[in-house]
């Protein structure tokens, strides 16, 4: 079957939705269906995977659809560098199938070969152990040009049951823990000694990347959360000539001196906070921890606070894009949903707070686990949406791109952005 | 598409002296045309167009082209006076992984302190030899009304 042949087949929901919106690119198309449905990997796709080569699963903070930790690809890179992060799906429930096709990983539907696909190459520093004798790749983790930290896998919301119900961390530390004997909590200056290893690989990071579970400890409530951040960032920070590097933090939303501390004393260059849904009634039924501790209005405040300290166009939000649908509570349309989520997000907009999509994966371990997520077409909907305001607002979303993040459908458009400084 | 003509585009490219561009279509369908000093033909076939600049026009142009399907141009041009044209697609765009890296350290070793936002891939769909010798030779034969008078005319007094 030729290249061409093999990717174009009419009449397959993909090429369906294609046609519906001809100003959305194909594979930015494909990319959000596949992380809407999931993948599966045959055991021919499993084979093609070289862990000196290739990365595998098993370093992610959140865990998967069908709740196994097992030898997979991380992820996939599609033909323009487009990341797409997979989350392995039981095959009863109709996912994107990714085999072999010609002796190289293509991806499938229905039976129709429609992508050639590359697996997440793996770092140099992969095959090493830090000082303590940790695989490195358990300390720092990386994605195609990001370097991801995850120094605290746990959630203090969790303390008293009040954990997102999208979420699946504290499920997701425990198999870690267990099964790949991975640290809960690292030690900074360890971090910051895997950072260093990581860029003598020249050529194959752009940001550094921090996130953890939110915690409420402190003389203020997620000062804990702060210093623990800023410990590691200063020592991450020993490895670059600059003061400052590009990087991102998805913390929780903090005050406005604790973001001053932040910025002021380490190279951190973006902030994101996710307020996961927007919509204050939802908000405070699925994420009620961040709504006891902090709540909607004031998490909304201190995003837009937060603009002053990092400049516009550096400061996001990220949604959990479907859960607003979810249940017996959600809205009753996704055409309701879309009006009212871009209503909330252009208001973030308007004050220099840009809002990011991912496309919510039912986990097992989760108390929305049972429902669906939104169709394909609210999706693409939404994305573009997304995109639209901040060329509107001339947002800049470069931390958190194709290349610094890769899991947001809206920023992968959001490539062409204007360039309005030129 | 002539295989020959894709082997000398490879000879070409293997000269210090050639000089390459990559012709691109902006947003509007406006062409876009700029040195590409780094390129190459790989193993497949492909040429190989190393991109410095993730805000570049040519880069984003690329990008359009591989999202929205639209053809790119690639010309040579060897110190002979030899010009082959190949209009093409873009197969993929490279940014991470052994390859990315190789072309990454190629470039800064060449460059000194730079970067590489992507290694493009471009699929020739067809290879035209635009060499002047070659086109005005066939264009004379084939086009023969195309010619002015006065180059077919008897000449008088020595005038070339």
């Amino acid at each position: 079957m030729t290249l061409a042949l093999a990717r174009k087949i009419p009449g397959t929901p993909l090429e369906d939705a294609v046609r519906r919106y001809p100003d959305v690119p194909r594979l930015i198309i494909l990319k959000t269906d596949v992380q809407r449905r999931g993948v599966h990997y045959t055991e021919e796709a499993v084979s093609y995977l070289d862990p000196e080569k290739h990365q595998t699963t098993g370093t992610h903070i959140f865990g998967t659809r069908d709740g196994v930790i097992a030898l997979r690809p991380e992820s996939l890179l599609l033909r323009d560098g487009t990341s797409i992060i997979t989350t392995p799906t039981p095959p009863e429930e109709n996912p994107y199938v990714v085999d072999l096709h010609d002796g190289r990983p293509w991806l499938f539907d229905a039976g129709v070969a429609l992508e050639e696909v590359d697996y997440w190459p793996a770092p140099a520093f992969y095959g090493k152990d830090s000082s303590s004798g940790v695989p490195m790749k358990n300390i720092v983790s990386a994605r195609p040009q990001r370097l991801n930290i995850f120094p605290y896998r746990y959630c203090t919301f969790w303390n008293n049951g009040k954990g997102c119900a999208f979420c699946d961390i504290v499920t997701q530390l425990k198999k870690g823990s267990r099964e790949l004997k991975i640290p809960a909590r690292l030690d900074p200056v360890e971090v910051g000694a895997v950072i260093g290893e990581a860029l003598k690989e020249e050529g194959r990071f752009s940001t550094v990347f921090l996130t953890s579970g939110s915690i409420v400890g402190g003389s203020r409530p997620f000062d804990d959360e702060i210093d623990y951040y800023i410990a590691i960032l200063k020592e991450v920070g020993k490895n670059f000539r600059t003061p400052k590097f590009p990087s991102q933090l998805i913390g929780t939303a903090f005050e406005k001196e604790q973001l001053k501390r932040l910025y002021a004393e380490t190279g951190l260059t973006s902030y994101t906070s996710d307020i996961e849904v927007l919509n204050e009634e939802l908000f405070n039924r699925h994420c009620p921890g961040k709504a006891e501790w902090i709540g909607y209005r004031e998490w909304k405040k201190r995003l837009v606070d937060a603009v002053e300290i990092f400049g516009p166009g550096r400061v996001n939000t990220g949604l959990v894009a479907g859960i607003e649908l979810a249940g017996p509570h959600g809205f009753r349309s996704e055409d309701e949903a879309l009006e009212r989520t871009l209503s909330e997000a252009e208001d973030l907009a308007r004050q220099g707070v840009s809002t990011v999509l991912i496309v919510w994966s039912p986990r097992p371990d989760t108390a929305l686990g049972a429902y669906k997520n939104a169709s394909l077409d609210y999706y693409i909907r939404l994305a573009r949406g997304l995109h639209a305001l901040r060329v509107k607002y001339r947002l800049p979303i470069e931390h958190d791109s194709y290349r610094n993040c890769g899991n947001h459908p809206d920023t992968d458009l959001s490539r062409l952005l204007p360039l309005w400084e030129e | 598409m002539s295989e020959d003509l894709r082997n000398a585009i490879g000879s070409l490219l293997k000269e210090p002296a050639t000089v390459a561009s990559i012709a691109t279509l902006d947003e509007n369908g406006a062409p876009h045309s700029v040195p590409s000093p780094f390129l190459r033909l790989d193993a497949d076939g492909r040429l190989v167009h190393l991109e410095l600049l993730e805000t570049s026009a040519t880069h984003r142009n690329l990008l359009r082209s591989i999202w929205f399907e639209r053809p790119v141009s690639v010309t040579v041009a060897g110190s002979d006076n030899r010009v082959l044209v190949t209009t093409g697609r873009t197969y993929k765009a490279l940014v991470s992984g052994p390859l990315f890296s190789e072309y990454y350290r190629e470039v800064r070793a060449r460059l000194g302190d730079v970067g590489l936002a992507a290694v493009w891939l471009i699929e020739p769909e067809q290879i035209r030899d635009e060499t002047y010798a070659v086109r005005k030779e066939r264009e004379e034969v084939l086009h023969p009304f195309h010619r002015h008078l006065d180059r077919l005319a008897v000449r008088h007094g020595g005038a070339p």
